[in-house]
């Protein structure tokens, strides 16, 4: 492992997230609140930053440097996150900051806050602005400001991308990080703008986008997106949560007009389908509790969308839906949004792959010699990617299980320990029980948090950068 | 520019490797995922994995955008109907590899029937140089611009040189005289333009560029002349082989050609009957020595396995022949080769490489005066390019003692009708001068790029 350009690296990326503390510090401003915890925070982090880069570094640079890299400025990023929360001196202690940064971060979504609403406003920018930044990555970001930051900066993008394969849409990938963040931009600001004709105050209107943006889920409302009671509102956010869980690629094919790439794409329609089935399922469930069709079909759509893109937004407290409905949304927790996208969860293509590897090794066992390959958009998955998803996916119960065993410590039920690891790792917000929608994890005990958060950064990482660091092999200098 | 590479083999990915550095956008379309993987992973660039004749493949591609499309596959039909269909989709100019000495006698009707921009042949190129070089045996590199008026050598220094220890500028005065101008030095690897403080040292190779008959004097004075070569020993009957034995035979040389392969020693000999051929292996040091090896007067080692050639070429050198010519086509071998005194070294892929860099910056200069030779040396650090100096040019008259030049850049030889010109201070550039720069930061793609624009002449500092 080369340290010193994973160092150098990391150095780069805190003085650009320095810098870009100083947004909420603006926010504060406008509102006559108090500005130290940004200025203290952003100082000390941008000093960190820049001594880091100083370092001189050779530019051997590869796969795994770029995935120990992305790992520790993940972690380093949860914490100066948690820099500004600390500072301003209105939560509990350091490990809630942490939680609540991570959270943001890793467009989570969970926080540990009872009252929302008491905090002022440029805090919750700083605590939105997280989802903004995490939803597409901070290395994306970092390879559209910097592109000097070296030559191989496709492991980077590559480690923090969500999904089972990393495909570029153009040559470069300094051009790819700019196109991504631009189409980001774009419909961010859209969102904004919709939901500002929709009535929703400016400042209102900013919070929920970057909530939606970067699949996160935090909102400046005690009641979430319910405290605007709008039909128009809760469209609004759910259509941009669907634009915003599906493969950015998509967006491009269609900029560029590509349409016949894009109705060929087998995640974007199997995603559809289960976004559909979903809320028909729901719709049917809970018909009795809503006087019509219309109020059912609202709020069925509005949080399937809310969950399968791991964004957490509630317009109601759905733990008082009939548990069949509440276990579709568990199992869609598990789905989770497309790759390529800024949502959570095992993520759909993954899904759709494990399916036909499950049917071929049925075919397998009646006719033992059939040769068959698993496709995915008419083009064949390499034996490595499968293998490598089915790792995944191993993982990924494997880490549920785990957590749900720590935090059982606090003797919480079955159900509340198992949501909450799941909601973790997926990326979701809410869980089942005293974490349901109109819940927080503030009641947790600071060993919870702590697992907690950083399960959140494994599950945005999709775990294995975070697992190399566990790996002693990967601490060798070289 | 927007450049796709069908086929990702050696050429293909140096190809990319030179492309990428001079920041084009490029895709890669390959069959196999461990050539586009390696390509992936180490350049910057877009692969795409399927039949580059296939025009979902292409379209895939980018192929109706692309500014260039270079076919470079190891089959040559296969690049034909890539570079038809590329066009036929709307690239702008397509590139084939065409190897197979049998298409090269209709090779004009296939370009224009296929639409074809340029053929590159590789093989070929690179047997030119072999022959450049065995006409000069006293080089280890030779460039030739203006149709032959000027050349470029390499050479490498030895223990007992009057040059070594002595800067350029305190040259004894028969060699100052001779209009010659030492333009590029690479010592162990760091290239530089040297001053005329620069101090040569034994093992330096030293670039000197001038008129063809100022070369040749200089290098009688430097005790390296060797009389012409007679007779040459090949091993190996390749593609190259083939070219160079065209070649060769046309300069009145005796050829011994030795192959492990049967058919191929068939082949040559139906092709070449007067040229003896030998069925054997030419890594035999028995066989070699039965065929009288240290009669020879240069030794040409074209097997298709560098490390064969390298040891072979050793062992010729050491037997005493008096000229050694290598062919390498592995990067890092190249050093290696140098260090233990092969320093004729050809590689095809970078010949290659060197003509599509070419042919890529003049298309990318659409106005402004027109390259018309790139040559690549001292292992790609440096380039030297020939332009035709036209009304667009900037600077035109202006004595050069008033010009800045960019760093890393210089202006080293005027043609200016029969007159071969050494850029002094008061020389001028005039309209329809060929000129000859010698650049080490690359992107030159026209003549004007070689002025510094920060510099204002006779203003001073301001």
């Amino acid at each position: 492992m080369n340290f010193k350009v994973v160092f150098k690296i990391v150095g780069r990326v805190l003085t650009m997230e320095g810098i870009v503390m100083l947004l909420p510090m603006l926010v504060a401003i406008y509102y006559g609140e108090d500005v130290w915890p940004f200025i203290i925070a952003s100082t000390v982090v941008t000093i960190a930053g820049m001594n880091l880069a100083c370092i001189n570094a050779s530019k051997d640079f590869y796969i795994r440097e770029g995935f120990f890299t992305v790992a520790l400025i993940w972690i380093a990023t949860g914490v100066i996150g948690a820099l500004p929360f600390y500072y301003s001196n209105l939560f509990p202690s350091f490990v809630d900051c942490l939680f609540e940064a991570c959270s943001g971060f890793t467009t989570t979504g969970a926080t540990i806050l009872t009252d929302i609403e008491a905090l002022p406003k440029g805090l919750l920018f700083w605590r939105s602005f997280t989802h903004w930044l995490g939803g597409m990555g901070v290395l994306v970001l970092a390879t559209a400001l910097i592109p000097t930051i070296g030559i191989r900066t496709k492991y980077l993008t590559q480690a923090e991308s969500p999904g089972p394969v990393f495909s570029k849409l153009v040559p470069k990938q300094a051009q790819t990080s700019k196109i991504l963040y631009g189409i980001y931009c774009a419909l961010t600001l859209l969102e904004v703008i919709c939901l500002k004709l929709a009535g929703m105050p400016w400042y209102d209107s900013f919070i929920h986008a970057f909530g939606t943006a970067g699949t996160g889920g935090f909102s400046n409302m005690n009641a979430s997106v319910g405290a605007y009671n709008s039909m128009a509102i809760d469209m609004i956010i759910s259509v941009f949560i669907l634009l915003f869980s599906v493969n950015f690629a998509i967006h491009f094919l269609l900029l560029t007009r590509r349409f016949k790439d894009v109705i060929q794409s087998d995640e974007l329609k199997f995603f559809l389908v289960v976004v559909v089935a979903a809320t028909a399922l729901i719709c049917v469930d809970i018909r009795h509790l809503y006087p019509d069709w219309t109020q059912t079909f609202r709020f069925a759509f509005f949080h399937v969308c809310s969950i399968i893109s791991t964004t957490g937004f509630s317009t109601t407290d759905w733990l008082f839906w009939p548990y069949f409905a509440q276990m579709v949304l568990i199992i869609l927790m598990f789905c989770g949004a497309c790759a390529g996208s800024t949502g959570g969860g095992m993520k759909c293509s993954r899904i759709l792959i494990m399916f036909r590897v499950i049917r071929r090794e049925i075919h397998s066992i009646i006719h033992p010699r059939s040769v068959e390959v698993v496709k995915l958009d008419g083009k064949v998955v390499e034996e490595k990617t499968v293998r490598s998803i089915l790792t995944f996916i191993g993982c990924y119960m494997m880490i549920i299980l785990f957590v749900t065993l720590i935090v059982t410590i606090d003797n919480l039920s079955f159900g509340e320990s198992f949501s909450a690891a799941l909601t973790c790792v997926s990326n979701v917000g809410p869980g089942i029980g005293i974490f349901g929608p109109a819940g927080n994890f503030s009641s947790l005990s600071s060993l919870s948090k702590l697992v907690l958060s950083f399960t959140m950064i494994i599950g945005r990482l999709e775990i294995f950068p975070i697992l190399l660091l566990f790996s002693p092999s990967a601490w060798h200098r070289s | 520019m927007n450049i796709i590479i069908v086929g990702s083999g050696k050429v293909g990915f140096f190809l990319a490797e030179q492309l990428v550095k001079e920041n084009h956008d490029i895709t890669i379309i390959d069959l196999y995922d461990e050539t586009l993987q390696k390509a992936y992973d180490n350049l910057d660039i877009m692969t795409i994995k399927g039949n580059g004749v296939s025009p979902d493949v292409l379209s895939e591609a980018g192929a109706a955008t692309a500014d260039v499309v270079i076919a470079a596959t190891s089959e040559d039909e296969v690049n034909m109907v890539c570079c038809l269909t590329a066009k036929k989709l709307g690239a702008k100019y397509t590139i084939a590899r065409i190897r197979n000495p049998e298409y090269n006698e209709s090779l004009l009707e296939i370009k224009q029937n296929l639409k074809i921009d340029v053929v590159i042949n590789p093989e070929s190129a690179a047997a030119g140089e072999i022959a450049r070089l065995l006409r000069f045996p006293a080089a280890a590199d030779i460039e030739t611009f203006c149709r032959g008026k000027v050349e470029l050598m390499g050479f490498v220094l030895q223990e007992g040189d009057f040059l070594i220890d002595k800067p350029l500028f305190d040259l004894p005065p028969q060699v100052k005289k001779l209009q010659l101008l030492f333009c590029v030095a690479d010592r162990n690897g760091d290239v530089c333009i040297p001053k005329g403080s620069f101090v040569p040292k034994a093992g330096d190779k030293l670039y000197i560029i001038g008129q063809p008959s100022g070369l040749d004097k200089f290098f009688r004075l430097l005790g390296r002349y060797t009389p012409k070569i007679k007779k040459v020993f090949l091993v190996g009957g390749g593609k190259i082989s083939k070219y160079l034995i065209e070649l060769l035979r046309n300069m009145n040389v005796r050829l011994k050609v030795v192959d492990t392969d049967e058919e191929k020693c068939r082949e040559i000999s139906t092709l070449f009957p007067d040229i003896m051929t030998i069925h054997g292996d030419g890594s035999d040091h028995q066989l070699l020595e039965e065929e009288n090896l240290k009669l020879y007067d240069a030794f040409v080692a074209l097997t298709g396995r560098d490390e064969d050639n390298l040891i072979i070429s050793l062992y010729a050198m050491q037997q005493g022949v008096p000229k050694t010519i290598t062919k390498c086509n592995k990067q890092n071998y190249i050093g290696i080769a140098r260090s233990m005194g092969l320093d004729s070294v050809i590689s095809a892929k970078a010949v290659t490489a060197s003509h599509i860099l070419h042919l890529v910056r003049g298309l990318q200069n659409s106005q402004g005066s027109v390259m018309n030779s790139l040559h690549r040396i001292a292992g790609g650090e440096a380039e030297a390019m020939e332009f035709k100096v036209d009304a667009s040019t900037r600077n035109i008259g202006i004595s050069l003692k008033d010009l800045r030049l960019k760093k890393n850049v210089l202006l080293a030889v005027i043609v200016r009708g029969r007159s071969i010109i050494i850029p002094e201070g008061s020389t001028t550039i005039e309209v329809d001068d060929n000129v000859i720069i010698i650049s080490q930061s690359g992107m030159i793609t026209e003549f004007n790029d070689i002025f510094d624009d920060t510099y204002v002449a006779g203003g001073g500092v301001n």
